[in-house]
């Protein structure tokens, strides 16, 4: 990702970890990335994580159901007009066919979406700062910046320690 | 709100995350595969062998080798397909209606309901397909400019929206069922020592690695998949009926038919996920991951739909002699319930009306033995209702000229019993090779129902 030094506060309970992240916040401590083995819903609210999924998802879903159904009316009404038995071309039984292709469209785009966001493809070679982190370990990735001094660093373990970190690590992943 | 502790705790043992990582991934991990792994897939293998012989018999022969006839024009091979698409209804069911109702005790089963569902869809997919005939012209089924005007699809018509519906719910099944997985694949690629395992794992991980903003994008995004899938379980199995009740064939023409079916699709699907967990938790010792307690809460659903279902056999028969249709009290009074067919008819009845009532006792749903034999009946007996519904209204309709007997040939058995075989070896597969529990699921419900600290009342 970079070569920028990281701090790792590692914790083993997610109770704890979000209590930590509340007190980092409180220190105006940049927190870089939360790594956890489950979602941890409190520690977006406090790191003011948004994401703007659901609005693309209702995009995608009238884009869907607008494009089914010009394309049902322009086959069955404008380009080859067929009755059957009488009844109108334009039928209110395409509402079927645009309900259940509306969801697909949906569905894969949301994916899409997530994927794009998240930069994530089959084989992307994405280190972890920790490797436990996807088995038991929360840990907090905080990034050193050029202008911190010996103090300021020192601070930042000791927040981390005193609020029940079981290890403190450095890592430049 | 609402009490999270209701169904007690949901993982006994008060295993901490690591156990939780060690008991799911170690039997896919595992260097080799168990005996009885090789011993089940070779009889399933043996199955779809001989289905595949009468796919080859029914593509080079024709449909003509089935006991299909003028008026029965409709046999195993419809039955057998609404009875599969019913048992792939349980996996969306449970992943998406328990996360919507806050049931905790979904994760545990979950994958392996969603799992079923993809393999269930996938045989029922197989019977329209081999029905055709003429498979290589398969695709006409699609809408696409041809050269034939271009004449296009008929878009009013339930066998159209079957395909478009089926299609859309694999699909949208398969999707969510891997974006579940993909945390747990990073977790097993970080677990593995095993080079080639680890680069598999990666490529299917898509490069997974669970930070903040990453878990709140994929639980918004899964939310959405899971929130927008979850109407097609209704729709699909609606469409289903709609082949039948948009006939004019009596016992079919009714308008109870749509929740009906759903309502039956979900009964069977529970059964089989009822089947197929007492054997997992079984074999692989889950038995603190699938607890009693599971297994009694899906006994009770089992219980109220089965309820359903007997109101919905009897509002059909009082219809029947409601409508004053002579023709639709044949059906129903003559037919089926006295008829040649009166066997099956009666089996329906006892098996999903009666013998689920059985779960009203604790003694039988604390009984895994029995309770297992009862889920196994419960799918035959969904069989049979399809059977029932199909085979009696189609060989005695309006006039008795017509009437005309139907029983299987050997190669749609053949081609049953190959789905029967696919699926299981689709299951087998899972099982050896795809985290079978969502881990991450399972460790994100493990602090607040199924361990007790001090620091827990903090964060609810």
């Amino acid at each position: 990702m970079n070569n920028k030094n990281q701090i790792l506060g590692v914790f083993d309970d997610p109770d704890v970890v979000t209590d930590a992240v509340k007190v980092l916040v409180k220190h105006d401590v940049k927190i870089k990335d939360v790594f956890s083995p489950f979602p941890l819903e409190h520690v977006w609210e406090l790191l003011k994580l948004k994401t703007r999924i659901p609005y693309a998802t209702f995009i995608y879903g009238v884009l869907g159901t607008s494009s089914v159904f010009a394309f049902l009316y322009w086959t069955s009404v404008t380009d080859y007009p067929l009755t059957f038995g009488g009844k109108p071309h334009l039928s209110l039984s395409f509402v079927i066919i645009m309900f259940v292709l509306t969801i697909l469209f949906g569905v894969v785009l949301t994916l899409a979406t997530l994927l794009i966001r998240e930069k994530m493809w089959p084989g992307k070679n994405n280190p972890l700062p920790d490797h436990r982190s996807m088995d038991d370990k929360f840990v907090i990735v905080i990034e050193q910046g050029r202008d911190m001094d010996e103090k300021e660093i020192q601070k930042i373990n000791e927040l981390l320690k005193q609020n029940g970190a079981v290890e403190v690590n450095r890592s430049n992943v | 709100m609402y009490n999270i502790k209701a169904r007690g705790v949901l993982i006994e043992g008060n295993k901490s995350y690591h156990d939780i990582t060690r008991d799911i991934t170690n039997p896919l991990l595992a260097k080799r595969t168990p005996s009885w792994w090789w011993i089940t897939a070779f009889f399933a293998s043996a199955m779809l062998a001989w289905g595949i012989w009468g796919f080859y018999n029914t593509i080079s022969v024709g449909i003509g080798t089935w006991g299909l006839n003028n008026s029965v024009s409709w046999g195993w091979a419809i039955i057998n397909f609404v009875w599969w698409i019913g048992i792939g209804h349980a996996g969306t069911a449970f992943s998406i209606f328990l996360l919507v109702l806050h049931q905790k005790w979904r994760t545990s089963i979950n994958r392996a309901a969603e799992a079923m569902t993809i393999f269930a869809v996938m045989a029922a997919g197989m019977f329209p397909l081999i029905h055709m005939g003429r498979i290589w012209n398969g695709f006409f089924i699609f809408p696409y400019p041809n050269t034939r005007g271009p004449l296009w699809d008929n878009f009013n018509s339930p066998l159209f929206w079957d395909v478009v519906a089926i299609s859309t719910y694999l699909t949208a099944s398969f999707l969510f069922w891997y974006v579940g997985m993909m945390p747990d694949f990073a977790t097993i690629r970080e677990r593995t020592t095993s080079k080639i395992k680890k680069s598999i794992y990666n490529v299917l991980s898509f490069g997974w690695v669970g930070s903040a903003r990453g878990w709140l994008r994929f639980e918004s995004a899964a939310l959405l998949m899971g929130g927008l899938t979850a109407p097609l379980v209704i729709s699909v199995h609606s469409i289903v009926a709609t082949d039948f009740a948009a006939g004019v064939v009596p016992g079919w023409h009714s308008t109870i038919f749509p929740p009906f079916f759903v309502v039956g699709a979900i009964f069977s699907g529970f059964a089989m996920v009822l089947t197929l967990m007492i054997i997992v938790r079984k074999v692989y010792k889950y038995e603190e991951y699938v607890t009693k307690k599971h297994l009694d809460a899906i006994t009770r659903i089992l219980t109220f739909v089965s309820l359903i279902m007997g109101v919905a056999y009897i509002s059909e028969i009082f219809v029947a002699w409601y409508s004053d249709s002579p023709y639709e009290m044949f059906v129903f009074f003559k037919n089926r319930a006295v008829g040649e067919y009166a066997y099956a008819y009666w089996a329906m009845i006892t098996f999903n009306a009666l013998m689920p009532q059985l779960f009203w006792f604790k003694k039988i749903r604390q009984n895994i033995t029995i309770v297992f034999i009862i889920s196994i009946f419960i799918n035959v007996g969904m069989w049979y209702e399809r059977f029932v519904i199909v085979v009696t209204s189609l060989s005695k309709t309006w006039l008795p000229s017509t009437w005309h007997g139907y029983s299987p040939t050997a190669t749609e058995i053949a081609i049953y019993i190959g789905t029967i075989g696919f699926f299981i070896l689709g299951i087998l597969l899972f099982l050896r090779f795809l985290p079978m529990m969502a881990i991450s699921e399972l460790k994100g419900i493990n602090k607040e129902t199924s361990i007790v600290t001090k620091n827990s009342e903090n964060h609810e």
